[in-house]
């Protein structure tokens, strides 16, 4: 028989001295009973030894069928790929991005390379963020504005240099960047590793679990050029032709400008709940089981990225209304 | 849930499971070759077994972790490692250390008349057999492949964006030249004749160049990624892995522009993991990703015969011993079969 276990991976980013490595070394060296492997960047932070410790090049390629979008690590493949092969058994791998690196190619690797997706799986994207620093870095560099964007897990750490009220203006300002990632306030990265590690933050189920309550209202439109957040709620049936026209197109169209969507739909003539998540133009979506008798049905859809407002998204979205 | 095994069809051993011997090392065998009339199989334990007619195998511990890579070397064995070793090892069972790179991996090993190469990252490694430092050939991207052609003369190095072909002129400097198609180029192989250069590529396609103007083409259709494939009876076929069929090309007379592929057909929809050819013959051995391995006339595809059944995992290796009596098969999940070939 096929053995279908999929050694899940996370995907550690952050800039440059907010704590990775902090990280990486408490999921070396602490007593947790699990194997894991670490697959970290030359030009990294360094002071990382360990035999489970792989040096990697981070080597972006395009595939080459067209897409822009299918940007992948082409390192990882082969690292992972060499992983499988291990007799010993890993219970998680983390992949460490360097501070300035685009996490997509990462994310994208799991979706393009049918190898890597039979053995592994995408966990979650961790976003180790400085919370000195984080403001001025979002204002200065737009790739910190995107890890936050991508993240599933937000470590806001180094909370005990900051004031409390500057504590709330940074989760605000990663708020309105982020409302689905779930923020964790650390000092020295010190959150159970159960909440960063294993965390399904991919499975289409899991967003059901999780169910933000951010999706219940409309977020205001903003005009400048940031990483923002846009969601939409419809209690009205959506018609499911309608929404794929609108939906495949404009992930086929403005795909480069948006980072992360996910939602819960209600199609019209239909008893599942359709679940769906992407990054970038790579989406998974499928059908998970009858909605529960103890809640409305109701269709809940939001996107992360950039030039959202140009999109016209709510006027798609309205337009995917059953009659 | 109860499962009623009588419901599956109870396959026989093949005569040559009943014959062989067959290990259930538990670990994946990662690479084979032949060394006379010994096979050397890498495992991802680091161990290397050793088989031989006759014999009891012979278990040694190489290296600390996964065996990425193989090679012969006359007598001996080159193997790469994930533990960044490089070894030599004799059939004997000494092992020496050629070099470490620490945590880097050795990825590819080739070698040729005593001439040992390398990869490990973006860098060949070359040894030179009258020489102790190696020489550096750089990269810019990690290497998917190396490959000799048959005299030695020309090193193949596959890897991002194409393949550089290096080659020492009269003057014993090296010198390099490029092979250009936009992509990840993996295993690379030149034809036994000298004439083509073939890659196969991180999407499920081959690429191709005729050497002497590089007119290159591609050879596509593939259900995957393919991972193995090799020249038949010098260079008649390119067999290949990666679809239902094992799919072969033609490379005789004008070569395979505009002529279509010969397709070895196996019972069911399982790809083709692995293909080693049969030595002189246009026959190929393909191994399953259901683990099992057919012996298949290119030409005649009703005379395939099975060499062994399933046993759920894909198969990873395949050697045959050079006086073409025995063979050893592998899978990922280290089921193994070393079996002579003829009926005694």
């Amino acid at each position: 028989m096929e053995n279908k276990h999929q050694v899940p991976v996370t995907v550690l980013t952050g800039f440059l001295g907010a704590g990775k490595t902090t990280l990486l070394n408490r999921i070396l060296t602490e007593q947790h009973g699990q194997k894991y492997a670490v697959i970290v960047n030359e030009f990294g932070e360094q002071g990382i030894d360990n035999d489970l410790v792989v040096d990697a090049d981070e080597e972006v390629f395009e595939m080459n069928n067209g897409c822009i979008c299918c940007t992948v690590r082409g390192d990882l493949i082969r690292i992972l790929s060499g992983l499988m092969k291990r007799a010993d058994k890993l219970d998680a791998i983390i992949v460490e991005t360097t501070g300035l690196a685009d996490p997509a190619p990462v994310a994208q690797t799991f979706f393009v390379d049918q190898d890597v997706a039979n053995k592994t799986k995408l966990d979650a994207i961790v976003t180790v963020a400085d919370a000195v620093h984080l403001s001025s870095q979002i204002e200065d560099h737009h790739e910190a504005e995107e890890q936050i964007a991508f993240g599933d897990v937000i470590l806001l750490n180094k909370i005990d240099l900051v004031k409390d009220e500057n504590i709330d203006v940074v989760t605000k300002r990663i708020r309105k960047i982020n409302p689905f990632a779930k923020i964790i306030k650390t000092t020295k990265c010190g959150a159970p590793l159960k909440e960063i590690l294993n965390l399904d933050a991919f499975s289409l189920k899991r967003i059901l679990e999780v169910e933000p309550d951010f999706l219940e209202s409309d977020h205001d439109h903003e005009h400048d050029d940031d990483v923002t957040s846009l969601s939409f709620v419809s209690d009205k049936p959506l018609d499911m032709e309608k929404f794929q026209n609108w939906f495949g197109k404009l992930l086929q169209t403005k795909g480069q400008d948006i980072m992360r969507t996910k939602g819960i739909l209600d199609f019209k003539g239909e008893n599942d709940r359709y679940v769906f998540q992407g990054v970038h133009m790579l989406m998974d979506a499928s059908p998970m089981g009858k909605w529960p008798d103890d809640k409305e049905r109701s269709s809940r859809l939001v996107f992360i990225g950039r030039n959202l407002e140009t999109m016209n998204l709510k006027e798609g979205f309205e337009a995917c209304k059953s009659e | 849930m109860t499962t009623d095994l009588n419901q599956f069809p109870q396959l026989d051993k093949t005569k040559f499971e009943q014959r062989g011997i067959q290990l259930e090392i538990g670990v994946p065998v990662t690479c084979a070759v032949s060394i006379g009339n010994y096979i050397a199989a890498g495992f991802g334990d680091g161990t290397i077994r050793i088989f031989s007619s006759g014999e009891k195998h012979k278990t040694l511990k190489a290296h600390k972790g996964v065996i990425l890579c193989m090679a012969r070397d006359g007598d001996n064995i080159l193997t790469g490692g994930d533990d960044g070793f490089f070894l030599k090892i004799s059939l004997d069972g000494e092992i020496n250390k050629i070099t470490n790179f620490g945590s880097r991996w050795v990825d590819h090993v080739v070698a040729h008349n005593g001439n040992l190469v390398c990869s490990s990252g973006k860098v060949v490694y070359y040894w030179d057999k009258n020489k102790k430092e190696p020489k550096s050939l750089n990269h810019d991207s990690t290497i998917g492949g190396l490959a000799f052609d048959t005299k030695g003369r020309r090193l193949a190095v596959s890897r991002y964006g194409g393949v550089t072909i290096w080659k020492k002129d009269y003057s014993n400097k090296w010198k390099s030249t490029k092979l250009d198609w936009k992509g990840s180029h993996n295993k690379v192989s030149f034809s036994p004749d000298g004439k083509y250069l073939v890659t196969s590529m991180q999407e499920n396609v081959l690429r191709c160049w005729r050497l002497k103007d590089k007119l290159d083409f591609a050879m596509s259709g593939y259900g995957s990624k393919v991972k193995s494939f090799a020249f038949i009876d010098d260079t008649s076929y390119l067999a290949t892995s990666g679809a239902i069929d094992a799919i072969c090309w033609p490379f005789d007379g004008e070569g395979p522009m505009g002529r279509t592929p010969i397709c070895v057909p196996y019972v069911g929809n399982n790809q083709v993991t692995f293909i080693e050819p049969f030595p002189d013959e246009k026959a190929i051995f393909a191994g399953l990703s259901d683990g099992s391995v057919f012996l298949s006339q290119i030409e005649n595809e009703n005379n395939t015969i099975i060499i062994r059944s399933f046993t759920g995992s894909e198969v990873s290796a395949i050697a045959m011993t050079d006086d073409k009596s025995s063979i050893f098969i592998g899978d990922m999940n280290g089921n193994t079969l070393w079996t002579s070939i003829w009926d005694q």
